[in-house]
């Protein structure tokens, strides 16, 4: 192989000076190393959250919208704004939840994206056993689509939710009603909504998912069971619930469906808003922090070099003298920085990986995380490199563009 | 010997500033022909180093004109100095700079590398035949801040053949050795510039040396006097 008398000559100054050479880059490696790690650890919790949220809310929920009726379809056909349109769900008594849900459902199930449609009815109710009481809601559903879309099995606590189909007015309640009514697998709770009269059903199992709230009020129960209780027929839907092949689609095919149908159709991010400020935050403050560590890798190098410089001056006018132009002495310069990076990079790397790795294996057990979330993503150790070397080549620049103005005369004749 | 022109000064004039305006070099006009032996000789600090930088395309802060191989050197970029000063001009410092954590060998084989014309193998034969015209070749892959001053100014003249500059020009090449090693490197000029059309220019000190050279160049106080 042939290398170039420049590389030669900056391979040559990094050897002369190994300790400082190493200090850099240490410096780089460290940025390396935490940029790695700190990304792994971001996209892994947030992945974790991403997946956590999908345990409870469906890539995107249909439902029947309140909406106050407005006048624009009349008002283009009558080519008069002067009348007005007077509706206002307040008084005016309209069919509620989705006319025609099995229709609906039909039309869904046709789009190519679909992975999962189940029709769902949810209503307010209050939980009695014995004088204790306590409001929440109820989801009637179909549990083997509901464990489909969602892996109840992963949070059941005790009993087995298939029972919801075979027994009679099975329920399946969350570990903060059981809790707080003292229930158990097999006791019997009453549960009455605002239309329909008191039901005792029995409780046939018991769940918990990360969410307090959710464990504290929500149930499950056949929707057959639930239609019963608020009365209604078997075409009565409240919700559908809709899960996609890849739920980054989401957004895009909640508005097909919102066309589609003409019901509201709510997509996870819009449903998670939270989530999603939450990620925005965590990507700011992990933002800030990389960049504090590559500046201060950058004035590691940026540091030597300037050194190097002020010790070699004499030798930059030699090499000036006998021939080297402006650029030569940049590409000897640059070079030792980008060394610098590759170095202190590919050492970065590997460390960044093992400090993942192991930090990925620590028990921490709360609720149902029981190790960090740390994520393997090959594109951060792509990003981690390509950081790395645009800090080395930005901290490299300026002293090497100083060195190429050096002066021969000037420095030779003392 | 060719009646072309190696180098050619017409009207150079240069001031110092520091710490008052005075002329360094007042209105020096010479040419030098292709294969001439030239020594330059003055009292110190008459500017015979001044005007040798001038002369080497490393200073280019001068009124008047400076021609090279019979093109004008005056008014071209730094980058474009730099590269006739590779190819064209072997220059020998007063005080003979190596470069330190280079070996001696590494030293010599730099500017050939730079210009690049020769393989590693043929650069670094060609150093090591050089550094044996000198007498310092068991120096060769010693570290070059451990010769003592003779042995450097050797690897430094040694640097400066390595490209069989057009022109060499060497500013007091010979101050730090002995007679012996001083008549080496005289008779090496001698044939570099007879027998090869290279174009000698020194300052020295050394009347002997200088008497035996084709031509003498007198300075005093900024002005040639003789030449
Ligand atoms: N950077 C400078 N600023 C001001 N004056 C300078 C500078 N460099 C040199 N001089 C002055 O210019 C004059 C010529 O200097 P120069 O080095 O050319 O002398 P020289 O003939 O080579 O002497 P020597 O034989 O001792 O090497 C001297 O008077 C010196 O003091
Ligand atoms: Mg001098």
């Amino acid at each position: 192989m042939k290398i170039s008398v420049n590389t030669e000559i900056a391979l040559t100054y990094l050897s002369a000076r190994k300790k400082q050479t190493i200090i850099a880059a240490m410096g780089v490696m460290f940025g390396i190393s935490m940029f790695i790690f700190m990304q792994s650890l971001m996209k892994g919790t947030n992945d974790y959250f991403e997946k956590q949220s999908f345990n409870t809310t469906p890539h995107i929920r249909l439902y029947s919208e309140n909406k106050v009726a407005d006048n624009h379809i009349m008002v283009t056909f009558l080519k008069d704004p002067s009348y007005k349109l007077l509706t206002n769900p307040k008084q005016l008594i309209q069919t509620q939840g989705i006319i025609n849900p099995y229709g609906v459902i039909h039309e869904i199930v046709k789009n190519p994206q679909v992975y999962a449609v189940t029709p769902q009815v949810t209503a307010n109710v209050i939980y009695t056993s014995g004088s204790v009481q306590l409001t929440g809601n109820i989801a009637g559903v179909s549990i083997i689509e509901e464990d489909r879309m969602f892996d109840m099995q992963s949070n059941m606590l005790n009993g087995d939710f298939h029972d919801l189909d075979r027994v009679n007015n099975g329920i399946l309640i969350g570990k903060g009603i059981a809790d707080k009514l003292s229930l158990h697998t097999g006791d019997n709770i009453t549960v009455t909504s605002g239309t329909g009269s008191p039901t005792i059903m029995k409780v046939i199992g018991i769940y918990a998912t990360t969410v307090k709230q959710i464990d504290e009020t929500k149930s499950y129960a056949n929707i057959i069971q639930v239609q019963n209780l608020l009365g209604k027929d078997r075409s009565y839907v409240t919700d559908i619930k809709i899960n996609l092949r890849d739920y980054n689609n989401a957004p895009q095919v909640a508005r097909e469906i919102e066309t589609l149908t003409g019901y509201k159709a709510e997509d996870w991010v819009q449903a998670n808003e939270q989530l999603k400020a939450a990620f925005k935050i965590r990507a700011v403050i992990l933002n800030s922090v990389i960049g504090v560590i590559l500046l201060v890798a950058g004035f590691g190098i940026y540091n030597i070099l300037n050194m190097t410089i002020y010790e070699k001056i004499k030798e930059i006018a030699i090499l000036k003298a006998i021939g080297f132009s402006g650029r030569s002495v940049i590409s000897i310069f640059l070079q030792q920085a980008v060394y610098i990076g590759l170095m202190g990079g590919f050492v970065g790397i590997v460390i960044g990986f093992s400090i993942t790795y192991m930090v990925s294996r620590i028990y921490i057990g709360a609720g149902t995380l029981k190790y960090l979330p740390m994520s393997f993503y090959v594109p951060h150790y792509i990003e981690a490199v390509c950081f790395g070397v645009l800090t080395t080549l930005a901290a490299g620049y300026f002293p090497a563009k100083k060195a190429s103005r050096v002066d021969p005369v000037k420095i030779i004749r003392g | 010997m060719d009646n072309i022109l190696a180098l050619k000064a017409s009207g150079i004039n240069k001031d110092f500033h520091d710490p008052v305006t005075f002329p360094v070099l007042k209105n020096i006009s010479f040419e030098v022909k292709k294969g001439e032996f030239i020594s330059i000789v003055g009292k110190s600090g008459c500017g015979k180093s001044t005007l040798l930088y001038i002369l080497s395309t490393m200073d280019t802060d001068y009124q008047g004109e400076l021609f090279i191989n019979e093109k004008k050197a005056t008014g071209l970029s730094l980058n474009e100095l730099a590269a006739i000063r590779n190819a064209s001009i072997g220059f020998v410092f007063q005080f003979h700079y190596l470069l330190p954590d280079f070996t001696c060998l590494k030293n010599v084989m730099i500017p050939a590398l730079r210009l690049g014309k020769l393989s590693y193998k043929e650069v670094e034969d060609k150093a090591y035949e050089k550094l044996k015209m000198l007498g310092v070749e068991d120096q060769a892959l010693k570290r070059a801040d451990k010769l003592s001053g003779g042995q450097q100014q050797r690897i430094a003249i040694a640097r400066a053949l390595i490209n069989d500059p057009a022109i060499i020009m060497g500013d007091e090449p010979t101050g730090n050795l002995d007679s012996k090693n001083s008549k080496i490197v005289f008779d090496m000029f001698q044939e570099l510039a007879h027998n090869f059309g290279q174009t000698i220019i020194t300052v020295t000190h050394d009347e002997d040396f200088a008497h035996k050279s084709d031509r003498i160049i007198e300075m005093s106080d900024g002005a040639i006097i003789k030449g």
